[in-house]
């Protein structure tokens, strides 16, 4: 069977789901399914430009998420988390926004430039531990980033651009408008984003880039610098990856310490596989089925718990999750989108 | 000026005790086939590695067109006009035989990110400009066909092809081969010997490593022997094939 065909079943099936299973409030779950799909999706997209396309390993997304969102908010009016000290003054949003891609994508330069010429593990590694130290790095700086009590009262600033069918519509299907506005801006932003990679992809540039993660010997014995390809390659995956980071702390209309933890990582990257290594739809598509799968996994939850809480439903979505990828593993390794013939499982 | 375009000096390298190679003196004059012959584990393959500046050497100086380039980074050597391929063939797997000579001949500025991103016209008639090349090359190397498969479709031998096929998207000044005709079926082989005598013909100074020593006394104009990282003799094929030193370090009695 054709995969685009595959694909759009999928998705209608998902949609049917979610409106079959849930009668009371079906449009409200509907679109913080879809919101969370976006911001996933858009973070997946990142991390398929390092790995799909230039065969980068990076299990420290988190961090990329994480700086671009804190530099974001803090950049706006805010308030700190515990004393609620107010900050009312700050840049235009769409400002910040710059920074806090530039800040992502700085930090991509940041672990990049020494690693980079390096074997391809010791950039996973690096990611790693770079995250963590992000995060307690945010916990412990108290003082600006509100630490685990975080930051509030910075929606605003986003929401003030919010035009006004928005609330006609979230009025009668009875959604929250603010979190529609962010869906929406996350799905305009995932097709710009696809847009522009796309040209990306058929360019100059992204052949490089794929052939950097073909060979990067072969890569230097032609004249071409292999490890500058790498880095522009880490910071445009890294400044998407912030970008989706933005879209997640508006979502929530707070950030803290806990808001970019390592299963965030661990969840993108599901949604990668899902959707297919490489292509470049794919990532979006197999974030909208991670999520549905979640809520799944939750109604799974709620036949096996009498009431289940927070940890029994992790529990049960990492079990799901994680089963669910080595299925993928074992019969469609290329995802629901990738191509068979660019099946990656090594590693630059 | 002298008219040697490659000049080394004293060049070693070393793994933990064993010196791989120690080169004392070594030139390339212009526009001449030189093949570097010696048993395996002679410290031919490390000697490309620190030419090509794909290894550091620890000590020692190259001069490349008469430019210091001990300390210069291997991408750089190679836009200067010092191409290579390796002992096992590197071919760009997941993209096809076109797609992996593209890359080899596309300018450094079109594959710029912003020049890539907003696709200037400049930028498509440069690429427009390439297809003859490589379908020129292609076509002499017998690839053509094969143009749309991905080179991971191809037979060894083809790999060779396309890895030479690429080297010489960039016009080459000295093309470094290292073994090309490993693998390779007798027929094939001849092939690839007479692209090396045209490309030799058409001004491309090579240096490659090969172990067929019927096929380098036929085409070569001279013959350098290592053996422990030392260049043991160095001259015309026929001073060489009768070298004593080189008899019994590499040759054997076979000859007789
Ligand atoms: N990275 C390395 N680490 C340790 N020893 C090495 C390394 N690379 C090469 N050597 C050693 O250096 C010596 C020279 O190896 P090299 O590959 O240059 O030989 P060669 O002449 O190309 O042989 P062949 O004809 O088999 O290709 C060998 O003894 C090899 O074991
Ligand atoms: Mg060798």
């Amino acid at each position: 069977m054709n995969k685009y065909i595959t694909a759009s079943l999928l998705l209608l099936g998902c949609i049917a789901y979610i409106f079959l299973s849930n009668d009371t409030g079906s449009a409200r779950v509907f679109v913080n399914l879809i919101t969370f799909a976006g911001v996933y999706g858009l973070a997946a997209i990142g991390i398929n430009v390092h790995f799909g396309w230039t065969g980068l390993l990076n299990f420290g997304h988190a961090a990329f998420m994480g700086i671009g969102a804190y530099t974001t908010v803090l950049l706006i009016p805010h308030s700190l988390g515990r004393e609620g000290v107010i900050i009312s003054t700050g840049l235009p949003l769409p400002i910040a926004i710059i920074f806090g891609l530039i800040a992502s994508a700085l930090l991509g330069l940041l672990l990049g430039l020494p690693t980079l010429r390096l074997r391809g593990d010791y950039l996973a590694i690096v990611t790693i531990a770079a995250a963590e130290i992000f995060r307690l790095l945010v916990r412990d700086f108290e003082n600006l980033t509100g630490g685990v009590y975080g930051i509030i009262q910075f929606s605003d600033s986003l929401q003030v651009y919010r035009p006004n069918f928005v609330d006609v519509i979230s009025t009668k299907y009875d959604v929250s408008s603010a979190q529609l506005w962010v869906a929406i801006l996350t799905w305009i932003s995932i097709v710009l984003v696809i847009i522009i990679l796309s040209r990306l992809q058929k360019s100059p540039w992204g052949r490089a880039l794929r052939a950097v993660r073909e060979d990067e010997d072969a890569v230097r014995a032609l004249g071409k610098n292999a490890v500058w390809l790498k880095l522009q390659s880490f910071m445009l995956g890294a400044a998407i990856g912030g970008l989706s980071g933005i879209f997640l702390v508006f979502n929530y209309g707070t950030v803290q310490a806990s808001t970019f933890v390592p299963v965030l990582t661990f969840y993108i990257w599901a949604a990668l596989i899902l959707g297919g290594v490489g292509s470049l739809g794919g990532p979006a598509l197999g974030a909208i089925i991670f999520w549905v799968i979640i809520a799944g996994t939750d109604s799974i939850s709620r036949l096996l718990f009498e009431s289940p809480d927070g940890q029994q439903l992790a529990g049960v979505r990492f079990v799901i999750v994680g089963l669910l990828i080595m299925l993928f593993m074992i019969f469609r390794p290329s995802g629901i989108l990738g191509k068979k013939e660019e099946l990656l499982l090594d590693v630059k | 000026m002298s008219n040697n375009i490659l000049s080394v000096n004293s060049l070693t390298k070393s793994f933990g005790g064993l010196e791989a190679v120690n080169v004392e003196n070594f030139q390339i004059n212009s526009n001449e086939i030189t093949s570097l012959i010696g048993p395996n584990g002679a410290g031919k393959t490390t000697f490309f590695d620190l030419i090509t500046r794909f290894q550091d050497a620890d000590s020692g100086s190259i001069f490349f067109k008469n430019k210091n380039v001990s300390k210069t980074n291997s991408y750089m050597l190679a836009r200067l006009g010092m191409v290579r391929t390796f002992q096992l063939t590197r071919v760009f797997d997941r993209m096809t035989v076109y797609e992996n000579m593209q890359f080899a001949g596309s300018s450094i500025k079109n594959e710029g990110f912003l020049n890539s991103l907003f696709n200037k016209t400049s930028l498509r008639k440069d690429e427009g400009n390439l297809i003859e090349k490589i379908d020129d090359t292609l076509k002499m190397l017998n690839l053509y066909e094969m143009r749309n498969a991905y080179a991971r479709e191809l037979s060894g031998g083809q790999k060779k092809l396309l890895e030479l096929g690429r080297s010489l998207m960039k016009d080459p000044e000295i093309l470094l081969l290292d073994e090309p005709l490993a693998g390779v079926n007798p027929k094939l082989a001849d092939n690839i010997l007479e692209i090396i005598t045209n490309l030799n013909a058409k001004g491309i100074n090579i240096l490659m490593v090969e172990h067929n020593i019927n096929a380098v006394m036929k085409i070569s104009d001279r013959v350098v022997v290592m053996a422990e990282g030392k260049i043991i003799s160095d001259g015309k094929p026929d001073f060489v094939r009768s070298d004593k030193k080189v008899i019994e370090a590499y040759l054997g009695s076979s000859d007789e």
